[in-house]
């Protein structure tokens, strides 16, 4: 009885002593982690380096270079007024989108602003901040190859080829709307295009409203066989995982920017204007 | 002799005619199909444009393509003499007596040319520059630098904000290069007949002396030709490096594409400035080779 006691109130000091070593340390090592995780964010590594560095990839509208040589499109001004409400500069990394997401990983730029939509595997990779665009694919065909197609169902056959982006949203959508058709992909989306006007595809999927565009473009041989988009993505930023710093700040920025009205006022003169194409040709 | 064939004029036969008569019309059926048969709508005014630009003083810049053309070129010329520094090392090692030498030169050169140069581009990229740059601090050197070194890092090499990835590019082509340049001095240095090395011997000269001026004025001769084959191989590999990002010719002609949809006159375009310099290369070594057989005949 006596030892057992005796074990007990041993226990008892040996759980309270612990307790306050935990106490007196605990708050001086939480206080450390916290100041090292402010202190690596890419927020603060911005602020001390006094740049900004973006990646992105040439997509029309989003971003393009114009005949100077400079990046003009929507994600182009939403970095630079990004930079600017931080008081930084911006520096455009031109990356090849099938290696964004590495590039990214690897820290060759602090986040990726380039209409990069929201998905559940993306995700498992990176951190996306809140929606502050959305877009949707759609579809444009061969006249020839593709007449009389009316509905996804007509795509949706063995014989009928897609291409699309290598590793665009637009191929997600294609394997869910028309998954027997079979699947050509490309580096850039011009190559894409370029497939169906040549005649050996049947159709590209890609982001709205570049399909719209280029139907314009080559009347006689492409035409628009599904008028409206078929999915809905929202598009955010992408950082490291991880930072919640810099995911806090990237949030509140697109909320304040998007009750402004700015977000929606850009996204007017990208995608429902065609003012700026006399800057690129 | 030689110098009469090379100087007699050039005369044109039916056969030549006929040559070039069907040539031209092949290139005539493939424009033709382009435009009628895959409705190309050909837009060459814009292409100009994106080589050189008036900026708003009025001067000429280079644009778009140009800018890749000169980093397509920068990347060539240090890829090329750190591949040949690499190489004659690694080709010295590979005739060492030592077998320890001997092994690390031969590992060197069937692990690089076993390997898809895009493979090693992306291991470089990916893992060797993204934990080696930031140790050697290549980036925050290159941004904390003063104006004046500053543009010049961007006349040679690239500007800041490119710095590391070019570093790690130039150094993959080096290395890949280097593989088989390597081969190319190793077989150099072995043509040569072995009465060469024996008189050598004979005569006591030191490896310094006998290399400098026994071997190696007669290898370099012989290694010439494969050598140049090689440079010229060094700027169309360094396309590959697109793949990086590298603001480089091809990558350049392709964000350009991406913008513009022009792409039948991007890659045009680009297939001419690739081919401007790589025969410029090719007639200047031609001139080298001419001039090293008289000065040795």
């Amino acid at each position: 009885m006596r030892i057992k006691s005796l074990l007990s109130a041993e226990a008892l000091l040996a759980v309270i002593s612990l307790f306050l070593i935990v106490c007196l340390v605990s708050p001086a090592l939480a206080g450390d982690i916290q100041n090292k995780l402010v202190a690596e964010s890419a927020l603060e590594q911005v602020m001390k380096r006094g740049v900004l560095k973006v990646g992105m990839s040439t997509f029309v509208p989003w971003a393009m270079n114009d005949k100077n040589g400079q990046l003009i499109g929507f994600e182009i001004d939403v970095a630079k007024r990004l930079a600017g409400d931080l008081g930084v500069k911006v520096e455009f990394i031109p990356t090849k989108w099938a290696g964004i997401i590495p590039a990214l990983l690897t820290g060759k730029f602090d986040v990726i602003i380039g209409g990069m939509t929201i998905q559940p595997t993306r995700n498992q990779k990176v951190n996306f901040s809140i929606p502050y665009d959305y877009t949707g694919q759609a579809i444009v065909a061969h006249k020839q190859l593709a007449a009389g197609f009316k509905t996804m169902e007509d795509f949706n056959r063995p014989d009928v080829t897609i291409a699309a982006r290598l590793g665009s949203s637009s191929v997600a959508a294609v394997k869910q709307f028309m998954p027997k058709a079979k699947l050509t992909l490309f580096d850039d989306e011009s190559q894409a295009y370029q497939e169906v006007i040549n005649g050996k595809a049947h159709a590209m999927v890609g982001s709205a409203p570049t399909p719209a565009f280029q139907a314009l473009k080559y009347p006689e041989t492409l035409f628009i066989p599904i008028e409206e988009t078929f999915t809905k993505e929202p598009i955010g930023f992408a950082v490291r995982k991880g930072d919640f710093d810099t995911l806090n700040y990237f949030n509140n920025w697109i909320t304040v920017v998007a009750a402004e009205g700015w977000l929606k006022e850009r996204k007017h003169y990208w995608f429902e204007t065609k003012d700026w194409e006399s800057t690129i040709q | 002799m030689k110098g009469a064939i090379l100087r007699k004029k050039p005369r044109l036969t039916l056969l030549d005619a006929v040559i070039m008569l069907v040539v031209t019309a092949i290139l005539g059926y493939i424009g033709y199909r382009i435009t009628v048969g895959l409705h190309y709508k050909w837009n060459w005014s814009a292409i100009p444009r994106y080589l050189f630009r008036i900026d708003e003083n009025g001067n000429w810049k280079a644009n778009l393509l140009m800018q890749g053309l000169f980093t397509t070129i920068r990347l060539s010329i240090w890829a090329t003499l750190l591949a040949t520094i690499i190489g004659t090392i690694a080709g010295f090692f590979r005739i060492s007596k030592s077998l320890f030498k001997r092994l690390l030169g031969r590992t060197f050169v069937e692990l690089i040319r076993n390997t898809p140069p895009l493979v090693l581009i992306f291991i470089f990229y990916f893992f060797v520059s993204g934990q080696i740059m930031p140790i050697l601090g290549v980036d925050d050197f290159a941004r904390n630098a003063s104006e004046s070194t500053q543009s010049m890092m961007t006349f040679l090499f690239a500007p800041p904000r490119f710095l590391s990835a070019f570093i790690s590019a130039t150094v993959t082509v080096a290395i890949f290069e280097a593989a088989y340049i390597t081969e190319i001095i190793r077989a150099g240095i072995q043509s040569i007949e072995k009465g060469q090395f024996d008189a050598c011997h004979a005569l006591g000269l030191s490896w310094k002396q006998k290399m400098q001026y026994v071997i190696l004025p007669q290898t370099i001769q012989r290694i010439l030709p494969p050598l140049a084959g090689q440079f010229i191989s060094t700027i169309k590999d360094s396309a590959i490096v697109s793949v990086i990002s590298i603001p480089e010719l091809c990558f350049q002609g392709m964000e350009l594409m991406a913008a513009t949809y022009l792409t039948f006159e991007c890659w045009i375009t680009i297939t001419v400035l690739y081919l401007i310099l790589t025969l410029s290369l090719s007639l200047a070594v031609e001139r080298l080779e001419i001039f090293m057989r008289r000065s040795t005949a």
